[in-house]
């Protein structure tokens, strides 16, 4: 009888052991592994480079400094060439194959939707996914309760951006330039709140991805009388726009969406970029912030080019941040149900990098507010505060 | 009266649909991410359907089409309209879709009647933009270009959820269209397709309705590739127009040519080296490589697929099973071997 109590408590024993032990796939006792999935090979390669080294630089300062509860992080790349079917691909090898902990920063929305299923079926969270679309908020979706957006939605740039407009002008008449796909059409709803909430009409202008004559939009916003243009491109579509626009002697103040605050667009565009307005969801690169300064010092530090620094490495920079801060929250023995409860539990949280972050059951939308940079002088200068 | 087959020797072939339905089984046993490896042999055998399609059309009857991707679009749109939003049964839209698919690949047909080789290339490409442009244009039932989630697949009740039950519903039916596609090859109609390959003018000179055949050709390989698309949507879950862009159709071609033109079996091994030296070898290859010398992974692996292209193109046109075929003639004849046949 004494041998089998002894044998059940020792059971006992070892069971709750091995359960406080029970880590999660992609975790070792000196290693945590983070998979990332960007576009090495496709229509935006040029970032699909310095995101990672952007990450890698913040992680490599992390791991100095010990690591994560004593693990070093390490981040495997994968590529999908901003195909979706190639994204599902990687997302199961770094899953299955390598086992990684977490994905972290895959790039574009619908490589980023076409994993949902992985993620649901996998329960491996997604943290920061680099995509400005506030679909990946959206918690009614499939896997929202695995995903942490970091990003400001576009919905909320083209509010944000029209308030100020009218809060500047009473008789703005606002023209809108959108990309017909899904970065326009999630630009659209937060234009149509805006129009309801001040009664306006916007005057709405389609081009196509990839389109490089914008002669027609730009004469129908001239024709309309707009005093303001809002552009919902990336960079060539900024430029052309301004440049024709400068041609056929049309002068309104000129607006973009977040990707236009890519500092291109004010390079490309010389004089006529003069006063461009761009919203912004993390303090800039060049400001005094704790975020920023440590950017510049291991940019300095590590010899990064100056050409690479800016936006993007930034943004690759920026991410990890809540990476890392989701896995000390994740506790010593992280599982990936732990790292998820452990984001959830950021509250106004300062990352230093980002406008306070806020997750919780129910809200997976990261940076909520934005701020105005205008171009002066070539230089990209803050012209207000956090706006929401 | 000699039979269809009997001058092939079919023996293997059981042998084989055999391994094929256990090699799960092995993988399981063998390796822990064996559901990556299934993953990547489902869209293998996905691939494989469209392409022993994309054979008849181009291998058989000498029509170039830089289409299929769209094919294969239209395919997973209407089935993922079909069964998620009109509610029709997945089994109804495996049958209704494929057809629906072949009726668009007749009207793809019709410009095939008057132009050929790189000019039908170039409409078939024009035909995969439309399609790219019609489904962000029907937003309402695409989702536009932001994508479509899609329900996951059942067959008379029984619920095909994970990539173990799609890899057996994916390989069944590729293996009944490798037989489907190996029975017309060796029917009339599957000799009037090489003859108008031959040549038009011998063809029509032996009573062979050129514009029918065609448009058949077309409307046949359309079905096949629509059969892939419904089970491209119901397998992935998710669809989108940057799914089925330009490459992802020349990647078919390719699949063909190396597996090579013109053979059902090269189609199907073409399809399956392409498809596992992409996903498989080599980012094995370039994790080896990258110890050494740092690689841009993107652009190391266009080098590696055009390096494969232009070799098989100089010195294998008959692709892997014109070598396969090679070899089991050698040996046949062994040691009798004329020198020069073989070098």
């Amino acid at each position: 009888m004494k041998q089998i109590v002894s044998i059940i408590i020792m059971s006992a024993f070892i069971w709750t052991g091995c359960e406080n032990k029970a880590t999660s796939p992609g975790v070792t006792d000196t290693e945590i592994l983070v998979g990332n999935i960007q576009d090495l090979s496709g229509p935006i390669k040029e970032l699909g480079l310095l995101l990672p080294a952007g990450t890698n630089m913040y992680l490599d300062y992390i791991n100095a400094q010990g690591g994560v509860h004593g693990r070093q992080i390490k981040m495997i790349v994968e590529d999908h060439g901003y195909n979706p079917q190639k994204a599902v691909v990687a997302a199961k090898k770094l899953v299955e194959k390598d086992q990684v902990f977490c994905l972290f920063n895959v790039v574009g929305t619908s490589p980023a939707e076409a994993i949902r299923p992985i993620l649901e079926e996998s329960g491996v969270p997604l943290i920061a996914p680099a995509t400005n679309s506030s679909s990946m908020s959206d918690m009614s979706k499939q896997a929202a309760r695995y995903i942490f957006h970091t990003d400001a939605g576009y919905d909320l740039q083209a509010r944000v951006l029209i308030d100020y407009i009218m809060e500047n002008n009473k008789d703005a008449v606002i023209g809108f330039a959108y990309q017909d796909d899904d970065y326009g059409a999630n630009a659209l709803q937060g234009c149509a709140v805006a129009e309801a909430n001040h009664g306006i009409t916007v005057q709405k202008e389609s081009f196509q991805r990839g389109a490089t004559d914008f002669m027609g939009q730009t004469m129908n916003f001239m024709k309309g009388g707009c005093t303001d243009v809002i552009i919902g491109g990336i960079v060539r579509e900024p430029v052309t726009i301004m440049k024709t626009a400068q041609k056929i002697g049309f002068e309104p103040k000129f607006y973009g969406l977040m990707p236009t605050v890519d500092p291109r667009v004010g390079l490309l565009a010389g004089e006529v970029g003069e006063g461009f307005i761009a919203p912004y969801h993390a303090y800039h690169p060049d400001s005094d912030e704790a975020g920023p300064k440590l950017y510049q010092e291991l940019c300095d530090k590590n010899n990064v080019p100056a050409k690479m620094r800016g936006i993007y490495h930034y943004y690759g920079f920026a991410g990890a941040h809540v990476l890392v801060e989701g896995l000390r929250r994740a506790g010593k023995n992280p599982t990936r149900e732990r790292l998820i409860k452990g984001l959830e539990t950021l509250k106004n949280w300062e990352s230093g990098v980002f406008p306070p972050i806020t997750y919780n059951r129910n809200d997976h939308a990261g940076a909520e507010s934005l701020y105005l940079l205008q171009l002066q002088e070539g230089k990209q200068v803050g012209i207000t505060d956090w706006r929401n | 009266m000699k039979g269809r087959y009997e001058d092939e020797n079919l023996n293997w072939i059981p042998l084989l649909i055999l391994a094929v339905f256990l090699l799960p089984f092995v993988l399981k046993g063998v390796t822990f991410s064996y559901k990556y490896y299934l993953y990547i042999l489902n869209m293998a055998g996905i691939y494989i359907i469209l392409t022993v399609g994309l054979d008849l059309l181009s291998g058989f009857t000498g029509l170039m089409s830089l289409g299929h991707a769209a094919f294969l679009a239209i395919g997973a749109y209407t089935s993922a309209i079909l069964v998620d939003q009109v509610g029709l049964p997945f089994e109804l839209s495996l049958i209704i879709t494929p057809v629906i698919v072949g009726l668009f690949g007749l009207v793809i047909g019709f410009p095939a009647l008057r132009i050929k080789g790189i000019y039908l290339g170039l409409t078939t490409m024009g035909f995969g933009f439309i399609v790219k442009r019609l489904i962000i244009a029907f937003r309402e039932w695409t989702g536009g270009s932001a994508g479509l989630h899609v329900s996951s697949a059942s067959i008379f009740g029984y619920p095909i959820k994970n990539d173990w039950d799609n890899y057996f519903m994916i390989y069944t039916f590729a293996i009944l269209a490798i037989i489907m596609t190996r029975r017309i090859i060796k029917s009339k109609l599957g000799r009037a397709f090489m003859a108008i390959r031959d040549s038009e003018q011998a063809a029509q000179a032996s009573g062979i309705n050129l514009a029918k055949y065609k448009l058949i050709s077309f409307f046949i390989s359309g079905m096949f590739a629509g059969f892939a698309g419904v089970l491209f949507a119901h397998t992935s879950h998710f669809i989108s127009t940057d799914h089925f862009d330009i490459t992802l159709s020349i990647f078919f071609i390719v699949m063909v040519l190396i597996g090579g033109i013109g053979s059902i079996y090269g189609a199907v091994l073409g399809t399956l080296f392409v498809v596992l030296m992409e996903n498989m070898f080599i980012p094995l290859f370039e994790d080896a490589l990258s110890q050494y010398v740092n690689l841009n992974a993107g652009d190391f692996q266009a080098f590696i697929f055009g390096l494969i292209m232009l070799i098989f193109i100089i010195f294998q046109p008959l692709g892997l099973y014109g070598m396969w075929l090679k070899m089991r003639i050698y040996w046949k004849i062994f040691p009798f071997n004329p020198r020069k046949r073989f070098t």
